[in-house]
């Protein structure tokens, strides 16, 4: 057992001072909970780990040992914010990734003997699909979830945990931070980065805030209680307590769906309704994102009609980030404008560049986007930032019906209740909104109605005032 | 520092006020500007050392303007063909058929004037069409048949090559002493393929202060935090008059002017047309979303199958104009015009994005870079290495330059 010390670490991108003289000090068995606002650093911190990025400056001790990265030590286990899989290859393939392989004879693969310890291992973690599937048709929760089984197929003994909770629905996330409860019971040391309070609180036994590249505060998780520790990692002004709503949903239908069926979902029935919030919540492969991408005409229907009120847009915040959500090598102004390009139109049909911009600073500076700079890549930003800038396209394109999944996914307590205000603000202007997520927060901070969608359909909707988080987990 | 540690003190809650925000925006955003453009200019530099060297070693045989501008001139089929790959490779695709397209087109644009007799204007048209159609093909191919793109370009690039050759029976077409002529405009010493006739200098000289005034509005708007407007409006209009000065006296600029030929000049106006078409209308976005992530686009509203199509048919219009072009200069056309046009085309595309940018495919690096291989290959002809060489020399440099870049580039990462 090993402790690992970290002491002046430090990193930059370009002028973006990230790591600025971090210290700290790991030892061995303990369950680290890291915090901290989008973009502060804390994927930085476990690449360098990982080896995947180079300090600037500082030094890391693994025990006595002065070392470059974790990355060759096979105790080690990384779990990176992207998850660090290949879409391309199937499940067996990608918990084969980087391990011996199995041999029947000479080069030969023992394909079954494969096949079957994937199978123990993702049902290990609970997943319950055909190791056969490409793992690029999975759901964003299923995917977190092989990422978990592959790490502790791997026996790893001190192990580092990017945001995989913040896809899975309460029950998975629980089960997952079992899993690693009793991994770190058994002498195993594990950081976990999260933006779930109650998480931090239940699992870690200490907690390490990151603010502007240093530590900015370091404490038991047992001498802390939430809004505690949620002064420590809001680093900034929220808009405070958001108002009361006016009215209640209208009457007008602005989204119908009539026995609608693609992709894993239906026979769907649903309503949208003008000023009305609804929410959806399921099992990761309830084919939960597929009613989504139906609500958003994103796939036809095999069958049923989806129907949408005439005049009305429609805008989408996908459920993967990183595939569906963003333009890599382009820039954050670019992403942002996409879907409302028309706005910026001269007359000529050239687009005015100068007013682009200003609108992009101004919708920059309203989601906090870190760096605020319009021309950083959107591949370079942090997790928390890609989901800001995917927010802000859908903003721009004015929709009358927002459909949003994931909304929260990854974005710090901070923005969380700003993206709270703002769906609220979104409602009183009129818009309808369907709200597709697994986190049982947003369902209760912000839908009029929600329902469980399990094998494809949406059960009964519920009102949320008379519902609780344990009534609507028993429904899944 | 020990595990149980005592908390800090919570910090401040206004940490980041609005307008600290914004600055932040400028100031980052103009860093980010100056030290992309510096990455930028590494290979473009790196070109312009080897020209200074040519010019030191060879001296008046390469320094010429004349010559220089000839080999524009001569290439300039390549360098649309190499706007015609750009397109494709933005929206995430390869056209290897624009070639065999500069082929066919340079076949039909002698052929059904010297054979068949057809008025000029008509056979301009169906060459154009032809481009358009053959464009079509590889995008409904590629996109609603979902034939690999390398695959189907390289079997409608087969096609078009085989229609050229089958048109012209295998052998070459040129205009004989019984046969039509080629309109006199068109083809010879002194028309738009000779490299005798000029491109109207007043043009040019509106383009050039065009120029100038955009410099000026860029300096402008790059004003540091804390100078007044006025006084670095000034000083902007100073830089520039001050550049155009020099660009008179020292650097001549008249001369350059002098020795645009008419097809450098049309090169150039379609460079602009399509600079403004990639870069300042929604289309250029669109493609490059596309080209970027078309499952992203496709949910965030952009049809990619559409746009795709769109580039291809671009694509092949713009080799169609190579084979046209290539058909003025040369005045007859020959099996295989254009099929070693292939690789420059797509090594000054690829240069584009080391030359005049770090990663992004764009207009005038395809331009430059385009050039930039040409004068390098060409040096060595001057210096006396055999004409033959030219392939390994444009190999070299394309996987050298890319090579290099991309290294810095990573380094300035942090990888
Ligand atoms: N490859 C890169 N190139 C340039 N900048 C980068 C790169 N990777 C990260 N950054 C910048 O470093 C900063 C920290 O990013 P990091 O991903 O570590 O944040 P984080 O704390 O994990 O945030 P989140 O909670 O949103 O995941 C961000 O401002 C980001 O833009
Ligand atoms: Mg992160």
């Amino acid at each position: 057992m090993t402790t690992i010390s970290i002491s002046g670490l430090r990193k930059s991108f370009g002028p973006n001072e990230v790591l600025r003289g971090l210290d700290l000090e790991i030892p061995p068995g303990e369950f680290v909970g890291l915090m901290g606002p989008n973009g502060a650093g804390k994927s930085t911190l476990l690449k360098i780990l990982g080896g995947i990025y180079r300090a600037d400056a500082g030094e890391l001790r693994y025990g006595e040992e002065r070392v470059a990265s974790l990355a060759e030590r096979p105790e080690v286990g990384f779990i990176h914010q992207d998850l660090g899989l290949i879409d391309d290859l199937d499940i067996v393939a990608n918990l084969r990734l980087g391990e011996p392989p199995m041999r029947i004879l000479g080069p030969l693969l023992d394909a079954r003997r494969e096949r079957k310890e994937a199978r123990e291992a993702i049902e290990r973690v609970g997943l319950n699909i055909a190791v056969e599937t490409q793992v690029g048709e999975l759901a964003p929760g299923e995917k977190a979830l092989v990422a978990v089984a592959r790490l502790l197929q791997r026996g790893a003994s001190v192990l580092f945990i990017d945001e995989a909770t913040s896809t899975l629905p309460p029950q998975d996330a629980r089960r997952l931070i079992s899993s690693l409860t009793a991994t770190a019971g058994k002498g195993a040391t594990v950081v976990m980065v999260s933006h779930k309070l109650s998480e931090i609180l239940d699992a870690t036994q200490r907690v390490v805030v990151i603010l502007d590249g240093k530590i900015a505060a370091d404490a038991r998780s047992a001498d802390l209680d939430r809004d505690e520790l949620a002064r420590m990692v809001v680093a900034r002004e929220t808009r405070g307590e958001r108002p009361r709503r006016t009215r209640g949903p209208g009457q007008e239908e602005v989204l119908r769906m009539r026995a609608a069926c693609a992709g894993r979902a239906g026979p769907v029935d649903l309503a949208v309704h003008r000023a009305e919030v609804v929410g959806l919540t399921g099992l990761a492969g309830s084919g939960l994102h597929d009613v989504a991408y139906m609500a958003a005409g994103a796939v036809s229907c095999r069958s049923g009609e989806v129907t949408v009120a005439t005049g009305v847009r429609r805008a989408m915040v996908p459920p993967n980030r990183e595939s569906q959500g963003g333009f890599a090598d382009l820039s954050t102004a670019a992403n942002m404008t996409l879907s409302a390009l028309s706005d910026w139109r001269r007359p000529g049909r050239l687009l005015n560049g100068r007013a682009e911009r200003r609108d992009v600073v101004e919708m920059v500076e309203r989601l906090d986007v870190r760096p605020p700079d319009p021309e950083a890549e959107f591949g370079t930003l942090s997790g928390g930032n890609k989901q800001k800038v995917i927010f802000g396209r859908v903003l721009f394109r004015r929709p009358g019906l927002y459909i949003l999944c994931e909304p929260t996914r990854g974005v710090d307590v901070a923005t969380r209740a700003d993206l709270y205000h703002l769906i609220d603000e979104l409602r009183e202007d009129g818009a309808g909104i369907l709200v597709v997520t697994s986190d049982f927060e947003d369902l209760f901070a912000v839908c009029d109605r929600i329902s469980v969608v399990e094998s494809g359909r949406p059960g009964e909707f519920l009102s949320v005032d008379e519902t609780t988080a344990e009534q609507l987990e028993a429904f899944i | 520092m020990s595990a149980n540690a005592s908390v800090a003190d919570p910090p401040a809650p206004d940490r980041t006020p609005a307008g600290e925000g914004r600055k932040g925006a400028r100031g980052a955003a103009a860093t980010a500007f100056s030290s992309k453009r510096f990455q930028g200019s590494i290979t473009f530099l790196a070109f312009i050392a080897i020209f200074i060297g040519y010019g030191l070693w060879l001296g008046e045989k390469f320094a010429n303007i004349d010559a220089r501008a000839l080999d524009i001139h001569q290439n300039t089929p390549v360098l649309l063909l190499g706007l015609a790959v750009l397109v494709t490779l933005i929206a995430g695709q390869f056209d290897l058929s624009v070639a065999s397209m500069a082929t066919l087109t340079t076949y039909l644009v002698i052929g059904l004037k010297v054979n068949q007799g057809w008025p000029f204007a008509l056979v301009l048209g169906v060459c154009i069409l032809i481009g358009l159609i053959g464009g079509l093909v590889n995008g409904l191919l590629v996109v609603r048949c979902h034939v690999n793109t390398f695959i189907a370009t390289l079997g409608t690039g087969g096609i078009f090559a085989g229609l050229a050759s089958v048109y012209g029976k295998g052998g070459q077409l040129a205009p004989t002493g019984d046969s039509h002529q080629l309109p006199s405009w068109f083809s010879g010493t002194t028309s738009l393929g000779g490299f005798g006739e000029k491109f109207p200098a007043v043009v040019l000289w509106i383009g050039l202060c065009a120029v100038a005034v955009f410099l000026f509005l860029a300096l402008r708007r790059l004003r540091p935090p804390g100078r007044s407007e006025a006084v670095w409006t000034a000083v902007s209009a100073a830089i520039v008059a001050v550049l155009a000065v020099l660009a008179l006296t020292v650097l001549k600029i008249q001369h350059y002017v002098d020795a645009v030929s008419w097809t450098i000049g049309i090169l150039i106006v379609v460079a602009v047309l399509l600079w403004t078409l990639l870069d300042h209308t929604t289309y250029g976005r669109y493609l490059r979303a596309v080209g970027s992530n078309a499952e992203a686009a496709r949910l965030a509203g952009v049809k990619p199958g559409k746009e795709t199509i769109k580039a291809f048919v671009l694509g092949g219009l713009l080799a169609s104009f190579a084979g046209i072009l290539l058909g003025a200069n040369q005045g007859s056309a020959s099996p295989e015009v254009a099929a070693g046009f292939l690789l420059p085309a797509f090594a000054a595309a690829f240069l584009s994005t080391v030359v005049l940018s770090t990663g992004r495919f764009n207009v005038w690096g395809t331009l430059i870079g385009g050039i930039f291989l040409v004068w390098v290959g060409q040096g060595l002809v001057v210096g006396g290495v055999p004409f033959t060489w030219t392939g390994v020399v444009n190999g070299f440099v394309l996987v050298l330059a890319v090579a290099i870049s991309t290294v810095l580039r990573r380094r300035g990462a942090g990888r």
